[in-house]
């Protein structure tokens, strides 16, 4: 295990920056999460600690050394593929046991590794089987033996999760996070999906564009955003960002600086709240309701600005009508309208 | 799904209708009619121009047709003269030095120049085009220019070099040990091109991901290669072994071109089996005979093909 740490890290393509000298500190045994819309330089900046890409400037040490001209190999890290990467032509066995390829165990003992690396991702009963054989999250978890199979001192995840449906990709989410829990390798993780970076992640990261625009826990960086971008990156639905012009003269909002952004999560906007202690209270006309069960998401325009708010239950107002919907004290966010940056909540 | 499989009646799902012409008929028969339809013209073409004549062959086999005279059974007189003819045993040893030399070496060549070829980039576009360049041309228009190669110096390449760098000068194509390798090493050249292709194709169908896991995991490049690179091409190399075997069992524009004068020659050293077919058939017009040849080239073919087949099946 180890802490890995990236200092002033940069990728250029010819010409062409991909990764502008990020900084970031991962301790021993954290699990931190690069997010981002693809082309941020979270997967780059990724297969640079493995290795897999050359670094064009800065500094990458794993433990204490410096990393920068070590072959993949020496860095002592494992990967897991977004398309697994596991081999048709060999078995599960087989499979796991390439990641001892180079090892100097003993062969029984290589053996004996492998039985307890597949009976912890629950793949005994599979050991002698093709992948072909197996099922999407089966392969993954074989992925992720291989990987483990070696202890590493820190694991690496390219968007591992990218190529399962949905519900698989729920329940490996916990699975990974569990291992975790147990092994306590230092992880980094990249994916585009915020839920799988607020619900895995010790850390997340936000990158956008080759730069990192906040780093934090899941709770931190939903509570406070740095920016617009990761205040809407991040919660599903994403952030209603209203110009502060559209919501002059509504009661209760404190200035009415026209450069400034309001931003308010659509689970803090209450559509038939009760207005005792809301700071904002705004109407719109519903264009559409999307009932999920316990709550309902009403989509609206307010001053020609499209607004997501929330209904507890399960009756829909009428497509076309007018809702009132407020805000408590405490749930506005403020950002600056030119440099997206935020200025605190109200 | 085996019940679709049953009410289609051999026409592919999902294809066209091919229009209502009548709404007499249901949509099967229609989809069926329309595809026989189209089928009909390949199916008699193949039937005429291919099958019956194979099939025929056969039968003459046990013939002793001369083109002149009604052929007559002669049960298997042909089979029999063959096997006793100590020719014939020549051009066995000869067909086949042709296909256990000529299909290992293509194939390593070819993949040699593929697996290179595909880790470079300048010039990738432009070196594929000339290794492909002798595929696209005409068989007897290269036997030709080799045949010039291999002439003696002053005329030939070949022996002028090796005359420059002082080495004695080499018979080639009239020596009886070196006219076969000489005659080889052209078809070899001739059938690269096509072989790199089909290697590169196979070679870029394996994501890059395997080699970087397999980077990670420690592995060498030679490594890589055993243990990912040609297990995972084996269905492109199974394909290339039986089509490069098949052609260099029927080896014929190469040797009949660099030949002429006496072909098959120096005294029957290069001649391969379909030669002495031809022989047979166009200058001896032994037509049963030749037609008993044939028979056996076939039965020698199919052999081949089914036994590569079944060492190179995926073992479970």
């Amino acid at each position: 295990m180890a802490s890995i740490t990236l200092e002033k890290l940069v990728k250029r393509y010819d010409k062409v920056e991909a990764v502008h000298g990020i900084d970031l500190e991962i301790a021993d045994g954290e699990f931190v999460v690069l997010v981002g819309p693809s082309g941020c330089g979270k997967s780059t900046t990724l297969r640079m600690i493995a290795g897999l890409e050359e670094i064009s400037g800065g500094e990458l040490r794993i433990g204490d050394e410096i990393v920068n001209e070590r072959a993949p190999k020496q860095r002592n890290i494992a990967m897991v593929f977004q398309n697994y990467a596991i081999y048709p032509h060999m078995t599960v066995r087989e499979n796991i046991g390439f990641g001892l390829y180079t090892s100097s165990l003993s062969k029984d003992e290589k053996n004996a590794r492998i039985e307890e690396t597949g009976r912890i991702l629950g793949l005994t009963d599979y050991l002698d089987r093709r992948p072909a054989a197996l099922s999407g999250g089966q392969r993954q978890r074989v992925a992720i033996g291989r990987a483990m199979v070696r202890n590493p001192s820190a694991f690496l995840f390219d968007e591992p999760l990218s190529n399962l449906d949905a519900q698989l990709r729920a329940q490996m989410r916990i699975e990974i996070k569990k291992l975790h829990q147990d092994l306590k390798t230092t992880t980094v993780y990249v994916t585009h999906d915020q839920i799988e970076a607020m619900t895995m992640a010790d850390r997340i990261v936000v990158m956008k564009d080759g730069y990192i625009l906040q780093t934090g826990t899941p709770v931190d960086l939903y509570e406070n955003p740095a920016d617009v971008f990761t205040a809407r990156f991040i919660g599903t639905p994403s952030m209603n960002m209203i110009p502060m012009a559209a919501l002059a003269g509504k009661a209760g909002l404190p200035d009415h600086d026209p450069d400034i952004l309001v931003g308010v999560r659509p689970h803090d906007l209450i559509v038939n709240a009760p207005k005792e202690g809301a700071i904002l209270t705004i109407s719109g006309q519903v264009e559409a309701c999307e009932p999920l069960g316990p709550e309902t998401m009403v989509h609206m325009r307010v001053d020609g600005e499209p607004v997501i708010a929330t209904l507890p239950g399960n009756v829909a107002p009428p497509v076309g009508s007018i809702v009132e919907c407020s805000v408590e004290t405490g749930k506005l966010y403020l950002f600056d309208a030119k440099t997206e940056k935020g200025l605190g909540r109200k | 799904m085996p019940s679709t499989v049953q009410t289609s009646k051999g026409a592919a799902q999902g294809r066209p209708e091919g229009g209502g012409f009548t709404d007499r008929f249901s949509m099967r028969t229609k989809r069926l009619f329309w595809v026989w339809t189209f089928l009909a013209l390949p199916v008699l073409f193949y039937s005429v121009i291919r099958f019956y004549p194979t099939i025929d062959a056969f039968r003459l086999s046990l013939t002793d047709w001369n083109l002149m005279n009604k052929p007559k059974f002669i049960g298997f007189e042909n089979y029999a003269k063959l096997f006793s003819d100590p020719k014939f045993w020549q051009v066995f040893r000869n067909t086949f030095a042709y296909l256990i030399l000529g299909t290992p070496i293509s194939l390593l060549i070819s993949f040699t120049v593929a697996f290179a070829l595909d880790r470079i980039r300048f010039g990738h576009s432009f070196i594929r085009a000339l290794y492909f360049l002798p595929f696209l041309t005409t068989a007897a228009a290269m036997a030709w220019v080799w045949r010039w190669f291999y002439q003696p110096a002053p005329i030939g390449v070949i022996n002028d070099l090796l005359s420059s760098f002082g080495l004695m000068q080499q018979p080639f194509l009239r020596s009886t040990s070196q006219a076969l390798p000489s005659i080889m090493v052209t078809a070899i050249w001739a059938g690269l091109g096509f072989q790199i292709i089909i290697f590169m194709a196979g070679l870029r169908a394996i994501p890059s991901t395997f080699y970087e896991a397999a980077r990670i995991d420690g592995l060498g490049e030679w490594a890589i290669l055993k243990k990912i690179t040609l297990p995972l091409l084996k269905p492109t190399t199974i394909f290339l072994v039986v089509m490069s075997s098949i052609g260099f069992l029927r080896i014929f524009d190469q040797v009949y071109n660099m030949t002429t004068n006496d072909p098959g020659g120096p005294l029957g050293s290069t001649k391969p089996l379909v030669l002495m077919i031809y022989q047979s058939a166009f200058s001896s017009y032994q037509m049963g005979y030749a037609a008993a040849q044939t028979v056996v080239l076939f039965l020698i073919l199919l052999a081949i093909s089914l036994l590569q087949l079944w060492i190179l099946r995926d073992k479970k």
